[in-house]
């Protein structure tokens, strides 16, 4: 087989996804068009998808496209290709996350670290959106804490101090490593 | 008695606790019992579909697994909570590898999942289940003359479930109308808020947050009623700062639909958890006991 | 010694099977590869191989455990050995800090972390291909 292209590679990870192949995309614009957060975005949905198709490799990793995507799901319901585009950046997310590759300075990946972390010890989490607040106490991570103090603090009575966990735990562990092979070093 | 296992999810458990007492008191009233599950785990959210899908499903399934073992459905109030567990039953009941990996790993907790439920959000319950002609039936004071937009947001309808019109919604309005109140059309009652973004772009997630905010009160809105945990924080919470921000003064009250539901059969306030918010629900004042 | 022998290589990464596979060519090896999970186990099922090198992290997750697990239960492809050659650690160890986890889910397999230095590469193939045999000719 020969070697595979960074489309390929896309493909690859989507293997067993629900929507269309990429390579149906006609570039309709249709999800830059819907996308709530296109403004924002380095690149729009349909122009990602075309660099995806080109292989421009690194100008889309580079890009802060997918960890600013919102995972709303409205370019997928209006594809007319039915592209699953929200998975298709999930896995960019997925491709930059085991391969180190994102962006500098991003906070979705460091972020998405620390829930996943939170959820691995206790079996619990807080939603995304507050967990942040109770689990940077400190240093390199300024940026979150601040954008989490002002809700905080109105948010009065209504923060946990500390995480729940599940009863299970260790049921619970043993689970993921099944899944996860790795254990922990002892 | 309609039965179902409850998975309340982490938010409810404090910061979207007037959620979890409304649905208990509003469920109860209408004779619909939930059980609790009993040991529940993280769903996951979103963020384990980046590092690992199938430890997303693994999560969402020791859950489903649970409420299988007691033979009930499973209900779930927070739109993220029941966007993963519908669709990891969708998964799961569809590809007999994945099932099989998945059970391999619940057996450290002694459970099994071979797809024999349905996951629903709770409104569904309510629309569906309970139904609307026994809602009307039960309303002791309803709402009326209150004018509310009902917020969608994105998980309940997407991605496409087998059972509804990701478009064209309705159920949400008529559920408010059965209870007297007066359902407000708004073009943004579909779009995402943006509030998962305020941490990767806190600019991005401010702005789609007021852009829904003007859209509703452009439209009439009294109070903003949500069906998810996470879009009631992002749309009052946030407030303050999109105000200082846009130099805007919004100051709209986001309360949960059952917590409407509550006050039009005739349950006291304080037990729906009323009286917590952030931005103060004085449009309800009229309707508490 | 590996004159004639058939070699099938399941992993996502473009860069590292390239690698791999110039050394086993090299050394006179026959090798097909398959880059996602559902390509490898179809070629497993319908053709035979000697040995497989596989990769953990693909595709949804760690796929390559299931591919492991699904080999298990056939009877025709438990036999063949196996060498799992991950990066699972450098991939996700930050978010699941441990050791990778050798999971002995055929009869003859063993678990490498890459990068793998191309002499054991070489080295560790040919043993287990030659443990193989000689389970069998046990009987
Ligand atoms: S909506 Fe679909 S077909 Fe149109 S540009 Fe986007 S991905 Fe391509
Ligand atoms: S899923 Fe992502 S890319 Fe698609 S419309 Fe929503 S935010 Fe934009
Ligand atoms: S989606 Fe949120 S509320 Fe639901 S279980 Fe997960 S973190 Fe908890
Ligand atoms: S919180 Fe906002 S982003 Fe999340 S589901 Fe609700 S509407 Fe969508």
């Amino acid at each position: 087989m020969a070697k595979p292209s960074f489309s390929d590679e896309i493909a690859n990870l989507l293997h067993a996804g629900h929507g269309n192949p990429l390579r149906t995309c006609i570039q309709c614009g249709t999800c830059s068009g819907t996308c709530p957060v296109v403004e924002y975005m380095d690149h729009t949905p349909r122009r990602i998808i075309g660099m995806i198709r080109a292989n421009l490799k690194d100008e889309v990793l580079a890009s802060n496209t997918y960890w600013y995507c919102a995972s709303c799901y409205h370019c997928t319901v209006r594809c007319p290709a039915q592209i699953d585009i929200a998975e298709t950046m999930y896995a960019l997310k997925r491709y930059s996350i085991w391969k180190h590759v994102h962006q500098e300075g991003l906070v979705g990946p460091v972020f998405s670290e620390t829930f996943v972390k939170t959820i691995l010890r206790s079996g619990r989490s807080f939603e995304p959106i507050l967990a942040t607040s109770y689990l940077f106490s400190s240093g390199a991570r300024e940026l979150i804490q601040e954008a989490f103090m002002g809700t905080k603090m109105m948010l009065k009575g209504r923060m946990p101090v500390l995480p729940p966990r599940i009863k299970r735990l260790d049921n619970f562990k043993r689970m993921v490593s099944r899944v996860i092979p790795l254990e922990a070093d002892s | 008695m309609k039965e179902f296992a409850y998975f309340p999810g982490c938010s409810l458990e404090k910061v979207g606790l007037s959620y979890h007492l409304s649905t208990v008191e509003t469920t109860r009233k209408l004779g619909v019992d939930l059980k609790e599950l009993e040991d529940w785990n993280c769903c996951g959210a979103t963020t384990y579909f980046h590092v690992d899908e199938l430890l997303a499903y693994t999560l969402c399934a020791r859950n489903l697994a649970m409420a299988e073992k007691d033979n009930l459905d499973l209900v779930a109030p927070c739109s993220a909570c029941y966007k993963n567990s519908y669709f990891t039953n969708k998964h799961l009941k569809e590809d007999p590898d994945l099932a099989e990996h998945i059970n391999y790993a619940l057996e450290e907790d002694n459970l099994n999942f071979s797809g024999q439920i349905e996951v629903k959000h709770l409104i569904e319950v309510f629309v569906h289940d309970v139904g609307l002609e026994e809602i009307r039936n039960n309303v002791s004071m309803p709402l009326e003359g209150l004018r509310v937009a009902p917020y969608y947001g994105c998980q309940i309808l997407r991605p496409r479930k087998d059972h509804e019109d990701v478009e064209q919604a309705e159920f949400f309005e008529d559920l408010l109308s059965a209870i007297g109140a007066e359902p407000i059309p708004y073009p943004l009652k579909l779009k995402c808020c943006g509030g998962s973004l305020i941490l990767s772009s806190r600019e991005a997630a401010l702005s789609m947050v007021r852009n829904l905010l003007q859209n509703a009160e452009d439209n009439g809105a009294e109070v903003i009623a949500t069906a998810c945990p996470m879009c009631q924080v992002n749309l009052e919470c946030y407030q303050q700062q999109v105000n200082q921000e846009f130099g805007t003064r919004f100051s709209v009250p986001v309360v949960y639909f059952t917590q409407l539901m509550g006050l039009a059969l005739g349950i006291p306030a304080k037990k729906l958890g009323i009286g917590k918010e952030i931005v103060a629900a004085t449009p309800l004042a009229p309707y508490a006991r | 010694m590996s004159k004639g022998k058939r070699l099938l290589i399941i992993d996502d990464d473009p860069d590292f099977v390239e690698g791999i596979l110039s050394i086993l060519e090299t050394a006179g090896y026959e090798v097909e590869t398959a880059y996602n999970p559902k390509d490898g186990f179809d070629a497993l099922e319908s053709k035979q191989y000697d040995l497989l090198l596989l990769d953990i992290m693909m595709g949804r997750g760690a796929e390559g455990v299931m591919i492991a697990r699904k080999m298990r239960k056939d009877p025709k492809l438990r036999e063949m050995p196996v060498l799992i050659i991950t990066g699972i650690r450098e991939q996700i160890a930050y978010l699941f800090p441990g050791q990778p986890m050798h999971p002995h889910f055929v009869e003859v397999d063993e678990l490498v972390e890459k990068p793998v230095e191309p002499d054991f590469l070489l080295e560790r193939v040919s043993a287990l291909i030659k443990a193989a045999e000689d389970r069998k000719a046990k009987g």
